[in-house]
């Protein structure tokens, strides 16, 4: 690891979710919004309609404001956190594919040029040039999607390219298309959502019906779009594989993510339906920011979605979020993953703990990990390392040898309550035993979930179930039983508890 | 899978030099843009136009800002993508050192921004244009000393190490303070040049503009070769091997460019002193660039980086380039046409 690890009390995973949501959000209105312009004022203009002339004019202030003094440096915020954040996935990106990023930078230059020229244009232009300048300023725009889908759906899903290490088969990957059209329909349901809410405001009755009809109907056709984009996206041969599903049903992220796009869509559609085509009256400033927040709520949960069945990849097969090299990763039983990391602070446990776990967990506070273990014991903890890979959550197995793993175990036990179960929680019983199996068994093993071990007990007597407590050969991936002996019987019983569970 | 057979990034997918070429070229149009943005602002609280902010130049000038604000972001993105191809690994570290200062720059330049706009669209009179560009240039200064501090680390991995080991939580910000100081300053009279140039070419039609844009670019040119020189003769042990590099010629013509630029702008040569000073500043650019090949010497050497070119995908790029440039150039030149048309 040649990067010095930013330890800031903030998690990288809020920090990085604020930004990117935002930006992503106001970008695919930059493209939307464009578009919606240059048709709305074709029709306007064949029309002479006036009114929806001037409401234009007003939205384009608006749009370039929000694109280009938002949009544009909260992108350029984003390309500086992942490099603080990723610092090695962000290389790894950037040296596949600068030339493509190169190409966006060209199309972001005619963007921005357009969009100025636009805006000021509006009274200095024939209506040809003039539209003529929104029609490029949208196809600009447009073209950076093209580009920039390529890079994030390869992160997702770099296919060929594992095996070619081409640019091409990394940037059409098997989620590129679905993508592509998914996001081309967010952006035109961005910009009729947003055309509602800023024609909210304007002032002249039958223009504003007029216009808001006409801008909701466009939000819905954007709707439709992205539907079927996501349609197209959720059933594409890869996502069906294996490593995904398997990530959506041992996650419930993924799962809430999808519920929240759902609901989010549900507003919009009704919402456009009864407040944009049906009645318009009823579209003020505050429905329209309502519609707002709904299709941020919606998209972000999409983007979520799309980060969380990654997990615990930041370039899925090939390199982990906290930055290792799958290959790297492998080779780490019998290599030193302490000496390849170029800054260290002086204590192994704690860059242990930061190269290993920290780009996604801290110890208190973001995705805790000390809730996992409070209650347990150094020897628990450091089993538990071995056995990262099988847990429930998608993790990355533990790069360092066994020494590394005693270490980093060590390290967080002394930072963790390691006083057994029932005297922190004063439980007793089958109470206990059921707090020690959650504790102690519940990272692997989930009753009528993943590793469901019930079947397995079923005929098992106490001394059975003893015997597999402490059976070392049992797996190298599972810690032996290290609690106290109250523990160890509490568990048992709970155990055997499903049997008469199962009779009954 | 095989996971023995993964592609290996740490290669770069063109020739060195060629990498280098369009950094040094976007860097240099990033800066004259930068220059006449913040040199700009520089030169028009140092001009004291008669009337102030309400002087139909400086109000021209104050009409500009967000745009050159866009140009300088947007041409300022290409340069720092092609230094992280290269040195992604001296400064990814430096940024994470300094952390937070380092997040804070896009902030401070979106607030920056959002200020220029102000500044440009309000009616409440100069006193409020006044306040939004000082907020403006405040964001930018913040910007400005953050990236000479942050490059200047980049340049120095001992150094990095140093101070992370007394941080780590990237509250590092301006360590080391004769290692940028004369490198910001070089950098803050290079932009006033550029923005007395700029505010004597806008005002050229005005005798006290164009009077007070001449004075700024002559003593920015003479300031900004003072710096340069004492930067210069702060470099240390870097300096013997710096002087048998080709930083040395690059450094020699820029000065000269930079020279000949001052008679030409007196005489009214515009053109002509425009492209002696682009040469000018791409001059340091290229200058600057060796200096850190030649600080990195033994930690890290950007010439042993493999090479695996992707031509077919960069000759798409210089194709979307050339189009792209064609449509810049129509853009601007029916704009203008359009403006020409209603003076008529």
């Amino acid at each position: 690891m040649p990067y010095p690890f930013w330890e800031t009390d903030v998690g990288y995973g809020p920090l990085m979710a604020v930004i990117a949501v935002l930006h992503v959000f106001v970008s695919h209105f930059a493209i939307g919004g464009g578009l919606y312009l240059v048709v709305a004022e074709r029709a306007a203009r064949a029309g002479a309609d006036l009114q929806r002339l001037a409401f234009l004019e007003r939205l384009s202030k608006f749009f370039v404001l929000l694109s280009l003094v938002f949009g544009a440096l909260s992108g350029v915020m984003i390309w500086f956190i992942v490099g603080l954040l990723s610092p090695a996935g962000t290389e790894a990106l950037i040296r596949t594919f600068v030339w493509g990023w190169a190409i966006e930078w060209v199309f972001f230059i005619v963007e921005i040029l357009a969009a100025i020229l636009y805006y000021y244009g509006w009274k200095r232009l024939s209506a040809r040039r003039h539209m003529a300048i929104g029609w490029i300023y949208f196809v600009a725009a447009w073209l950076s999607l093209v580009v920039i889908n390529g890079i994030v759906t390869f992160m997702l899903t770099p296919g060929a390219w594992l095996e070619t290490g081409e640019f091409w088969d990394g940037f059409f990957n098997p989620t590129y298309w679905p993508s592509l059209v998914m996001r081309t329909g967010i952006c035109i349901l961005l910009g009729g959502v947003f055309a509602v809410f800023v024609a909210g405001g304007h002032a002249d009755r039958p223009s504003r019906l007029r216009i808001v009809r006409g801008a909701a109907l466009w939000g819905i056709a954007g709707l439709l779009i992205s539907a079927a984009g996501w349609l197209y996206y959720e059933n594409v041969d890869v996502l069906s594989q294996k490593a995904f599903v398997d990530v959506a049903e041992r996650l419930v992220l993924p799962t809430m993510a999808v519920e929240y796009m759902l609901i989010a869509g549900a507003i919009l559609a009704g919402g456009l339906l009864v407040t944009g085509v049906f009645a318009p009256g009823l579209q003020r400033r505050p429905v329209g920011f309502v519609l707002l927040i709904a299709a941020l709520m919606g998209f972000g949960a999409f983007e979520f979605y799309r980060e969380s069945v990654r997990k615990p990849f930041v370039i899925h097969g090939y390199m982990y979020a906290n930055g290792l090299r799958v290959d790297r990763v492998e080779a780490g039983a019998e290599e030193s993953l302490l000496e390849s990391i170029a800054y260290r602070t002086g204590d192994d446990g704690r860059d242990l703990f930061n190269y290993s776990c920290r780009s996604c967990h801290e110890l208190e506070g973001y995705r805790a990990i000390k809730p996992f273990f409070d209650g347990t014991d150094k020897d628990y903890i450091t089993g538990a390392l071995a056995g990262l890979h099988a847990m429930r959550a998608p993790m990355p197995p533990f790069a360092g040898n066994a020494e590394e793993r005693a270490k980093l175990g060590a390290w967080v036990a002394e930072r963790v309550d390691t006083r057994p179960l029932h005297e922190i929680h004063r439980l007793e019983g089958l109470a206990l035993g059921r707090r020690v199996f959650e504790m102690r068994c519940g990272s692997c093993h989930v009753r009528g979930g993943h590793g469901d071990v019930t079947e397995t007990f079923e005929d098992f007597e106490a001394e059975d179930i003893d015997e597999v407590l402490s059976d070392v050969e049992m797996s190298e991936e599972m810690p032996v039983f290290s609690g106290d002996d109250k523990e160890r019987k509490a568990l048992i019983d709970y155990i055997l508890s499903w049997q008469a569970e199962a009779a009954r | 899978m095989i996971f023995l057979a993964l592609p290996d990034y740490d290669v770069l997918p063109a020739p060195l030099w060629l990498v280098t070429l369009l950094h040094v070229l976007t860097l240099t149009l990033h800066f004259a843009a930068m220059g006449c943005l913040f040199g700009g602002m520089l030169a028009l609280f140092a001009a004291r136009l008669p009337g102030g902010l309400e002087n139909p130049n400086a109000r021209k000038l104050v009409k500009l800002f967000p745009t050159l604000m866009a140009a300088t972001v947007t041409l300022g993105v290409a340069p720092l993508l092609f230094a992280q191809l290269v040195y992604g690994k001296v400064l990814y570290s430096a940024a994470i050192v300094s952390g937070w200062f380092w997040l804070g720059v896009p902030l401070a330049a979106m607030l920056a921004y959002a200020c220029l706009y102000a500044a440009a669209f309000t009616k409440r009179g100069p006193a409020r244009v006044r306040v939004w560009l000082l907020l403006a240039l405040a964001g930018l200064v913040f910007v400005s000393v953050t990236y000479s501090s942050v490059f200047s680390l980049a340049e120095r991995p001992e150094a990095q190490k140093t101070h992370y080991a007394g941080d780590t939580s990237g509250m590092v910000w301006l360590p080391d303070v004769g290692a940028w100081i004369f490198r910001w300053l070089h950098m803050l009279t290079g932009a006033l040049t550029v923005g007395g140039f700029f505010l004597g070419v806008l005002g050229r039609k005005d005798e006290a503009a164009w009077s007070k844009g001449k004075l700024l670019f002559t003593l920015g040119t003479g300031a900004a070769f003072v710096t340069g020189m004492i930067y210069l003769l702060t470099l240390g042990d870097v300096l013997a091997p710096f002087m048998r590099s080709a930083g040395i010629y690059s450094l020699t013509v820029g000065i000269l460019a930079a020279v000949v630029a001052v008679p030409l702008y007196l005489m009214r040569k515009l053109v002509g002193a425009g492209v002696a000073l682009g040469l000018g500043v791409m001059g340091m650019v290229h200058a600057r660039h060796v200096v850190r090949d030649v600080r990195l010497e033994g930690h890290f050497d950007a010439k042993a980086i493999g090479v695996d070119p992707q031509w077919a995908v960069f000759a798409l790029f210089a194709v979307c380039l050339v189009i792209a440039l064609g449509a810049v150039a129509w853009m601007l030149r029916i704009f203008f046409k359009a403006d020409a048309e209603q003076a008529a």
